[in-house]
This record gives structure tokens, sequence and C-alpha cells, in this order.
């Protein structure tokens, strides 16, 4: 230690920097990381390679077994549990790229100099992020019910019947919902990422003639490229996560099962079925189907940006 | 060690040396429950005994989901409310102690059915807190006006169903409620139905017994007819539905009419309250199950732990109690005899409602196992229910599928299943 220390000190007295520094400023970073992303990660994974045993009737007390990739196994056999994957993926496809156009399209109208009370605006539109999902969940589950929401009561008392807690239609009250809170923190994002833009280019461009949308839609949106990578790329792995909302409105319809997506699959087998070692087994899955679609979505708004840059 | 101490000390006759254990230090019990008024209960114990004082906390939302977690992890309380369906799985899991040296004494107070739900090869693993006797409240005044006597049998029922309709295409004699595993237990239990069977060192698995199939045979006529409406249970539409008169009656355990009262408060006065009706040839009540409050595995002080558990269910100083304020129907003999049992009601027009739930308590056959996995299967047939719901199944296909599921899962912890 006092080595060490003395040759940090002369290092110092030299005007060289600790080699230590760079690992100290990271450390919060890497032990948070440990702690809470990888070890979990490694515990799950740990857990679903035993399972539970008992003999007779069980009474006798059980012991925790090592039986391979059995759970594995048992979760690929599980046909509602595979089910959800396409089924919040088609979820994703069609919610992630609604909401960023939303949010794309309220962050360019708050740049342009033409709105007028563009804070009261940007914060009605922020708001609902500032609303829990759950609570959300429960505030839309009040307005899908035909008996107590006054929107479906006027629509009926207008001769249209609308139902959107019915099998067909219940994905995209789900994901109305998800819009609704999302589309708000996404908005802040792209704003943000469009104020660093150098006000220089929209001189050049408006000098070169081209008006507000042709600025938006070629200098603009291009120029915050990794911004909307970045928000796209978080919304879907939030679609894959997907979990609070259909959990909430699943109290008051019967059109969502106790396994609608992976997620509520894994809490209903870990804490309903009470075998958290299949919970753990189908996490794994749910968390290595996770990384793929993060990286293939990552290759594939590499390339795009790529090709806008050299575009520019 | 002082446990045998305290079993021999048994309810009320414990002196402070027994109790306080070693030291002079008091024994601190936590203790977590959702019966209303728990919480003065617990309080005048803290009063009479200086030497175990136990700290209540009110179980809400997931509490339940939370307490195996902790357990697990080597934490938790160290007495818990549980319903008796799941303890068979913390029996299995080792989340429960046996408090057999305990309680063995207090078992001629309380109903046979409840002790033997508590009770797993010849241990005792709780003490039994009320149960769920099954009664129909209906609305007197919606089948006065259309002249229908409430049904005594399910043909009548069915046919009194098709007459509301006739009568008026928006009543319904009941809301037939896929995400309500209470309804659905009771009415089974009535047939004669068990989920779960011993046959010598095995379980059976009786989802899809013959009493399951009179009942998915009952439930199918219904929806086929449309007689039902099928909102999930407790929800805002749902509890609309009840208060604006589109349903007529709701078949539910004897601790629903306070919740009802409370629910449908300016419908006071046209309620009633008859027993279940019956099967042909049958004079058969239901339950939808009982709750029992456990010792759980990190409990330091089992001893008073159970002895606090064993006061609180079993004394003669908390039956009234347990039963005007936490409104459940006693599993006790004191309870059962105790007189604030058999108060009028106000809500159903002062009739004396208890005396329909005692009925149907002596009733209901002895023919319900409780069993592992209870879970796994609650949640498997509440799914497929929901898909029967939804036309895309019959309920007859749905108890299929859960038979399957359940004697897989079974198999899949090691545990022995032999054909019913």
């Amino acid at each position: 230690m006092s080595t060490s220390t003395a040759t940090g000190s002369r290092r110092r007295r030299h005007g060289a920097v600790s080699p230590w520094a760079p690992y100290l400023f990271v450390a919060p970073f890497v032990v948070l990381f440990l702690l809470f992303l990888v070890a979990p990660i490694a515990v799950a994974f740990v857990n679903s390679l035993f399972s539970r045993q008992s003999s007779g009737l069980g009474f006798g007390g059980s012991s925790i077994e090592f039986v391979g990739l059995a759970n594995f196994v048992r979760a690929f056999a599980d046909r509602d549990f595979l089910i959800g994957f396409p089924r919040v993926l088609l979820y994703g496809a069609v919610q992630v790229p609604v909401m960023m156009a939303i949010a794309a399209f309220f962050a360019l109208l708050f740049d342009t100099a033409l709105v007028k009370g563009r804070r009261f605006f940007q914060f009605t539109v922020f708001l609902p992020y500032a609303v829990p999902s759950v609570i959300a969940a429960l505030l839309w589950g009040f307005l899908y019910q035909p008996s107590v929401s006054p929107v479906l009561q006027f629509f009926e008392s207008v001769g249209i019947t609308l139902s959107p807690l019915a099998s067909t239609v219940v994905l995209w009250s789900i994901a109305n919902v998800a819009l609704w809170s999302l589309v708000g923190i996404n908005m802040i994002i792209l704003f943000s990422a469009l104020q660093s833009v150098p006000r220089e280019m929209y001189e050049a461009a408006r000098i070169d003639g081209a008006g507000e949308v042709r600025t938006a839609l070629q200098i603009k949106l291009p120029m915050i490229a990794p911004a909307v990578l970045l928000t796209t790329l978080s919304s879907i792995i939030g679609t894959l996560q997907l979990f609070n909302e259909p959990q909430v409105l699943q109290t008051i319809t019967s059109n969502i099962p106790s396994d609608y997506t992976p997620n509520m699959a894994i809490y209903a087998t870990s804490t309903l079925g009470k075998d958290p070692h299949l919970a753990s087994a189908m996490a794994v899955i749910l968390g290595l189907a996770t990384l793929v679609v993060s990286l293939l979505v990552l290759a594939a708004n590499k390339r795009t940006t790529n090709r806008a840059g050299h575009g520019l | 060690m002082l446990a045998g101490a305290v079993a021999v000390a048994g309810i009320a006759a414990c002196s402070p040396e027994e109790g306080a254990g070693p030291s002079d230090e008091p024994v601190e019990i936590e203790f977590w429950g959702w019966v209303p008024g728990l919480e003065d209960l617990v309080a005048q114990w803290n009063e009479e005994n200086p030497d175990v004082q136990v700290a209540f906390h009110r179980m809400t939302g997931d509490d339940g989901q939370k307490v195996e977690a902790a357990v697990d992890a080597g934490a938790g309380p160290d007495l818990v409310q549980l319903s008796t369906h799941n303890l068979p799985d913390y029996v299995i899991a080792e989340r429960v102690q046996d408090i057999t040296d305990y309680v063995a004494d207090d078992e001629s107070n309380y109903t046979p059915a409840s002790w033997a739900s508590v009770s797993f090869d010849g241990r005792v693993f709780g003490v039994p807190q009320g149960i769920g006797p099954a009664a129909t409240m209906y609305r007197h005044d919606i089948f006065a006006e259309h002249g229908i006597e409430f049904p005594t049998t399910w043909t009548e029922y069915l046919d009194a169903a098709r007459a509301l309709q006739e009568a008026d295409e928006d009543l319904y004699i009941a809301n037939l409620s896929p995400s309500e595993m209470g309804q659905w237990l009771q009415e089974i239990q009535q047939a004669e139905s068990s989920w779960y069977g011993i046959a010598d060192d095995a379980w059976t698995v009786g989802v899809d017994d013959e009493g399951s199939q009179l009942v998915a045979e009952r439930w199918q006529t219904l929806l086929d007819e449309g007689l039902v409406t099928t909102e999930p249970m407790w929800t805002p539409e749902y509890w609309s539905l009840v208060n604006d008169g589109t349903i007529a009656s709701i078949t539910y355990a004897a601790w629903f009419p306070s919740i009802l009262a409370e629910n449908a408060s300016g419908l006071a006065g046209q309620w009633s309250i008859a027993p279940m009706p019956t099967n042909d040839g049958s004079t058969n009540g239901g339950d939808s199950g009982g709750a029992a409050v456990v010792v759980l595995a990190n409990a330091e002080q089992p001893a008073a732990a159970a002895e606090f558990a064993s006061w609180l269910n079993g004394s003669d100083d908390t039956q009234e109690a347990l039963i005007t304020v936490g409104g459940l129907f006693p599993s006790t003999q004191n309870g059962l005899a105790s007189p604030a049992l058999l108060q009028e009601n106000e809500f159903y027009g002062g009739q004396v409602i208890n005396e329909v739930f005692i009925e149907a308590a002596e009733n209901t056959p002895a023919t319900w196992v409780e069993g592992p996995n209870y879970g796994f299967i609650q949640t498997t047939i509440l799914d497929e229910f929901a898909r029967v719901v939804n036309g895309d199944q019959t309920f007859a296909e749905a108890l299929d599928v859960t038979q399957e599921a359940a004697i897989a899962d079974l198999e899949n912890r090691g545990l022995e299943v032999a054909a019913p």
C-alpha cells in the first residue's frame, strides 16, 4: 500500500495522472452494473439449471437438484409462453413507429418558431410520462369499461359501440396506454437533440430556399438520427419487456390471459405457479431474445446512419 | 427447551414465566394478516401478555407473494394468514413449521373439516381461521316483480334464469366471472369434486372429475343460452351490473354479504339470502375455502407464535370480534355457538343471514382434499375459462387441458401421481 501511494504521489509531482484515476471514475458504474445487471443474470442462469424436487406426496421435504437444461426444454415446449414473443413483436412493430412518428412530429413542431406557448404545450405532452405506468393503466382501464367510461358512453349515445377490451383489439388498447405515457419522454429526447444542431445549418438551408417542412425533414431529422436510434432501441426493448399495462388491465378483462406477454408468463410461473426455476429459464430466454433484437436494431441503424452521414 | 412448557400451558393458562423464555426481554412476534379489526385484537393481546409482544402488519395487494420470497430468502414475518388452498405448497417447500406440539389440544374446538385442512401426514401446520360456506344473495324485489320463486335446485335455477331473460332481455340471473376461482370451487365441492386425492403414497388429480363435469355442463348452458353476464368480478363494470339491477343474484361465501352491502349500499333492503341451489337428489352445500394462521419457517420463537395464533383464532375472548368486525365465518365450535353470529342484518331486510351459512357449512361434504400446485392449477384453469367465455372452447375442454397440465406440473416437481 505505502509503496503504491508513494509511486502515485511521485507521479503526480511529475505532472502525470495516477493510473488508477480512470478506474476510480468508472467504478460507480461498474459496481452498480455488476451488482444490479450482471449478478442477477448470473443468478437467474444458475437457478435455471436447478429444480426443486420432492418425492411421494412431498411432505418429506424437498431438495434443489441439478437438472441441466430441462427447464429450457419445458419453456420451449410451452406454446402459450412462446406465442407471447410474436405478440409483443407485433405490438412493438406497430407501437414503436407510431410513437416515434408522433414524438418526432411534436419535437419538430416545438422546434419551429411558429408555435406559441411552446413551454406550456411541451409540458402538456410530457405530463403523462410523470404518471406511473400502473396508474396510467388503471386510469385507462376506467375509460375502457363501458358502464363507467364517459368516452364510451358518449360514443354509445351517438350510436357507435366501442369495446376496447374485446379480444381482437385489446392489444392495441394496451399500446394506446403505452403511447400516451411514452410519447412525452421521446419527444423531449428528440427535442433536446434538435437544440444541439448548429443553428447555421438552418440559416444555410433558408438561404438555399428550403421551407420549414423541408428543413425539418431533410436537415433536422438526419441530424438527430443518433437520438432517434437511442429512443427506438430503448422503446423496442421496452415492448419486449411489456408487463405493467397488460398486467393491470388483466384484472378488468378476461381477454388478457396470465401468460399474455413473456414477462407476464415469467411472473405467473414464478409467483402463481410457484416454480422460480422454470421462471428463471424463461427469463434467460427473454433476456437473450432482447439482446438479439437490440443487436439487430443497432446494426440496422448503424447502416442507415452511415448512409445518412455520407449523404450530407 | 421452552417448547414443551408452553404446549402444556395451552391456551389461557400460560403464566408469564413460561411464555417469556430464558431471558427477561419480551418475545417479539411479527404477524401479517388481512382480516378487518386484527389491530384491536393484537392490542388486546399485547396488553394482557407483556412477555410476548406482537407487531401487526396489514396485508394488501401482493403481500402474500412477498411473504414467500422473504421466507425463501431466510427472512419474513413469524406468523402469517394464509389461504388453506396454498398450505400444502408451503409445507412441501418447508416454508411453515410443524406446530403439532403446541396446538394439538385445540383440535376439539375446531370443525373437523377445518382441522383437516391444516393437517398433513398426521402433523398440524396451522390454526384454522374461518371458512367460506356458500349461499345465494338475490334481489327479492326483482324475483317478486316477475313472479318467480327463488330456485332451490340448479334445474329450477336454469328455468328461473330463462324466465328472467324472457321477462327482460337486459336482466340476467347472475354474472359468471371467468376469473373468480371461489365461485367455481364452491360449486364443484358441492358436487363432491376434489382437485386432489391421495391414493397410497401418490397424488391423484381430479380437475376433470365427475363433479366438475357436472358443473361445467351447467355453466356451459348458462353461457350458451346467454343467461349470464361474463364480467370479471370486482371491477367497476361488475359493481355497476350489480347496482343497476342487471344481475339478480350472486352466489358466494359467508364473507361476501358484508362486501356486497358496502358496494351496493343503495340497494339496502332489496336483497335476501337463500341456500345455494342444490344438485338434483342431493342436499349438499359448498365452500370456497378457508384460511389459517401459520408459523413461518424462520420464526425463532415458534412456541410463542403458535400460542398467539391459538388465542387469536380459538379464544372465547376473540370470537365476537372476529365475527362482527372481521366478517369471518367461524371454524371454531365456540365461534359457531357465539350469539354474535345470529344477529339480524339490516341490509338484508333484518334477515339473520348466518342461519343460511350455518346450514351450508353443515351440509358441505368432506370430500375436498387440499394438495400441492394449487396456484398452478388456479392460474391455468382461469386462463382456460377466459378462453371459454370468449367462445374459443367449452368448459369441458378447459377442464381437460388443465387436468393434463396439472399432472405434468406435479411430475415435474418429482411428486408421485397416480390415476384417479
